[in-house]
């Protein structure tokens, strides 16, 4: 028999639960969202033939195709290096950003069915797919440091800054995808919402093409906070540049901001979502 | 004894929306959706002992669910305070979570998970689970590939292995085949033994007589009574026999029988051999008595009764002779009418109808809104809507049934 405990381990009324309540619970629940991103990872990719290379493959290919299509259209001079490399480095940040807020911003509703009888925080849903998508970010950045000395640019120690920019790009994308599978709860064409602004976003965003193609128009493209993240991918492949301190600084404010607003929404929200779903 | 559940003032309000609000929608300053406030549940004071069975029952949208979301914290309270003393977890329907992709043990890990358990616990108890589930040969496969029955069976399995302090139960349902049945009953008894709290909410008053001692009504998300198990299903089918319910309205008017009109049922009740009852324990004969008053006149009107069970089905159905006849009431004239019966039903809840009609049978006379609701004890180890009184012989000795 399970050891008993006399301390109220589910004490609720009309008020948002404490700080110290909400961290208590998403800490004493760590396992379900391990053990969701397992299981979100093997159901993804376990019965594919190629198993987890699948995970990387899609972004590779991606990349492979838009340098393929890009180079020709964009003046690949002003890059710092291979264009190739260029476009790999910008792609495989950007898929990732890509798949996790569209998957995440629809992941309370998604999973509704998974939290409709028993109670862990809801945070960790749009959460889950963040980390079982580390995986194939991992095999992808993987390929990219092979790709770099064939394409002849060697790493050089600017590939250290691969460590903060995938800890923005995972963070940044996760306060973005908690925010709107909040929103998506009360307002179901979040869905098609974030559908069609990734669309617009990835050319709003230097992804395939360097920033200083715009000009004296660039600080526009450094409002946008995944300038930041992308241009960190960029700099770790090919080397840093001042000027990417601005939308860094950005990505980084956003992220800060981003990271509160969430916390609070679910402090407040998480177990009213439930009427809604 | 201490309370593993304390319930003060404790209210919940939904607000329905006409339509689903979009976020385009509501920045614009016109077709904004009305919602529109419901009390789903309000004002319930209740302690249930550590160790305690409690029973809640009330009809569909009287707040049993809302109760069992609030209790399981899927959900917030808009006012008064739960506190539950312990880790508490479903009982029954958590293997909707399954990934269908995955193998059982798979699933075994992540509904183990869910429902609280700690990984080193689901390590030493994977086997016992397996075995309950009947499973040990198909674990590895992929769930998708399960009947519904061994599906069922797993998510039983995990849920029972569980062991929070406090199960909620929605409805015990028929899981898997006879012998599996009668295995989880057995080990709800068990559980229920070992100082674990329970929660039942069910429709079926006899899944409640068996399990609690003490039951709490619900009514249009108000507490109508808290008591003894007896005392409150008494309650309870005399407000289904006042109240009459919304999906019986299409049962009682007798099918495809046509609304004429002309008489009106003043009265109807059941009565056994010591006076009205609304409960049949044995296989005592009941009588349906009704009073019928004529508006008009009405020659050799068609009498008769018809038992539905809580599903709706026709259990039982008699009517007088079509074409007889008898006599010629005239308007503001009653009638006695007593129909005689041996309810040989199965255990459960039905609803009795009085029936009047023209001689021909074509058209209804009268409708019965209400009907009598009627409880019969289940006879151990026979189940169905009737009961035909079976006996077992095996190697000519007599088997005791149940």
């Amino acid at each position: 028999m399970p050891e008993r405990t006399s301390t109220a381990v589910l004490d609720l009324d009309a008020r948002p639960s404490s700080w110290g309540v909400a961290v208590l619970d998403v800490v004493g629940h760590r396992s379900i969202l391990m053990a969701l991103a397992r299981t979100d990872f093997q159901a993804r990719y376990r019965r594919a033939v190629f198993g987890v290379l699948w995970a990387a493959a899609v972004p590779l290919v991606q990349a492979a195709i838009v340098a393929a299509v890009f180079s020709h259209v964009v003046r690949t001079s002003s890059v710092p290096g291979p264009y190739g490399i260029f476009a790999l480095s910008g792609v495989i940040a950007w898929s990732y950003f890509a798949v996790g807020l569209g998957t995440g911003a629809t992941a309370v509703v998604d999973g509704a069915e998974l939290s409709d009888r028993v109670w862990f925080p809801r945070a960790m849903l749009p959460v889950v797919p963040l980390i079982s998508g580390l995986v194939g970010l991992g095999i992808s950045l993987g390929c990219l440091l092979v790709a770099m000395p064939i394409f002849g640019a060697a790493p050089g120690p600017s590939v250290l800054l691969l460590i903060p920019a995938v800890v923005l790009l995972v963070l940044l994308t996760g306060a973005l995808a908690l925010i709107l599978a909040a929103a998506h709860v009360y307002f179901r064409d979040v869905r098609y919402l974030v559908q069609a602004a990734l669309l617009v976003w990835f050319y709003a965003t230097p992804v395939l093409y360097p920033a200083q193609l715009l000009g004296r128009y660039r600080p526009l493209l450094d409002i946008n906070p995944l300038t930041g993240v992308i241009e960190l991918f960029h700099a770790a492949a090919l080397g840093w540049e001042p000027a990417m301190l601005a939308p860094v600084a950005v990505s980084v404010a956003t992220l800060v901001v981003g990271l509160l607003v969430a916390a609070e929404v679910y402090r407040r929200y998480d177990r009213l979502f439930a009427d809604r779903l | 004894m201490t309370d593993t559940i304390l319930i003060e003032g404790l209210g919940k309000r939904y607000v329905k929306y006409v339509d689903q609000p979009t976020l385009v929608g509501s920045l614009l300053p016109f077709r904004r959706s009305r919602p529109s406030p419901l009390w789903a549940l309000r004002g319930l004071d209740l302690r249930v002992e550590k160790g305690q069975t409690i029973g809640v029952i009330g009809r569909n949208g009287s707040g049993k669910t809302t109760l069992l979301k609030l209790l399981s914290g899927v959900t917030r309270p808009s006012e008064g305070r739960l506190r539950v003393m312990g880790r508490i977890a479903p009982l029954i329907g958590v293997g909707v979570g399954f990934r269908r992709e995955l193998t059982g043990r798979d699933n075994v890990y992540l509904n183990g998970l869910l429902l609280g358990m700690e990984r080193r616990r689901l390590d030493r108890r994977f086997d016992d689970i397996v075995a309950f589930a009947e499973l040990q040969d198909f674990i590895d496969t992929p769930v998708k590939f399960y009947s519904s029955g061994m599906f069922l069976r797993l998510g039983f399995a995990i849920a029972i292995h569980s062991e929070p302090e406090v199960f909620l139960l929605d409805e015990i349902l028929a899981v898997g085949d006879l012998a599996f049945q009668s295995k989880c009953f057995e080990r709800l008894r068990m559980v229920q033994g070992s100082g674990t709290t329970i929660v039942v909410v069910s429709h079926s008053m006899n899944a409640i007589r068996g399990m609690c001692s003490r039951v709490v009504l619900l009514r249009r998300g108000l507490v109508d009574m808290i008591g003894d198990t007896e005392d409150v299903i008494a309650r309870y089918h005399e407000l289904l026999s006042v109240e009459g319910d919304a999906d019986e309205e299409t049962a009682r008017s007798g099918g495809e029988r046509m609304y004429v009109g002309g008489a009106v049922i003043e009265e109807s009740r059941l009565f056994g051999p010591d006076g009205p009852v609304n409960y049949a324990d044995g296989g005592e004969q009941l009588e349906l008595r009704v009073r019928l008053r004529f508006e008009q006149a009405v020659d050799s009107p068609l009498v008769g009764m018809q038992i539905f069970n809580e599903e709706g089905v026709l259990a039982y159905a008699c009517h007088s002779f079509l074409g007889l006849r008898h006599r010629r009431y005239d308007a503001g004239e009653t009638a006695k009418v007593f129909i005689r019966f041996v309810p040989r039903l199965g255990g459960g809840t039905y609803r009795v109808f009085c029936l009047v009609a023209t001689a021909d049978g074509r058209g209804s006379l009268a409708v019965q809104p209400r009907g009598v609701s009627l409880f019969v004890a289940p006879r151990l180890g026979s189940r169905g809507v009737a009961d035909l009184q079976g006996s077992i012989e095996v190697d000519g000795r007599v088997m005791p049934v149940g």
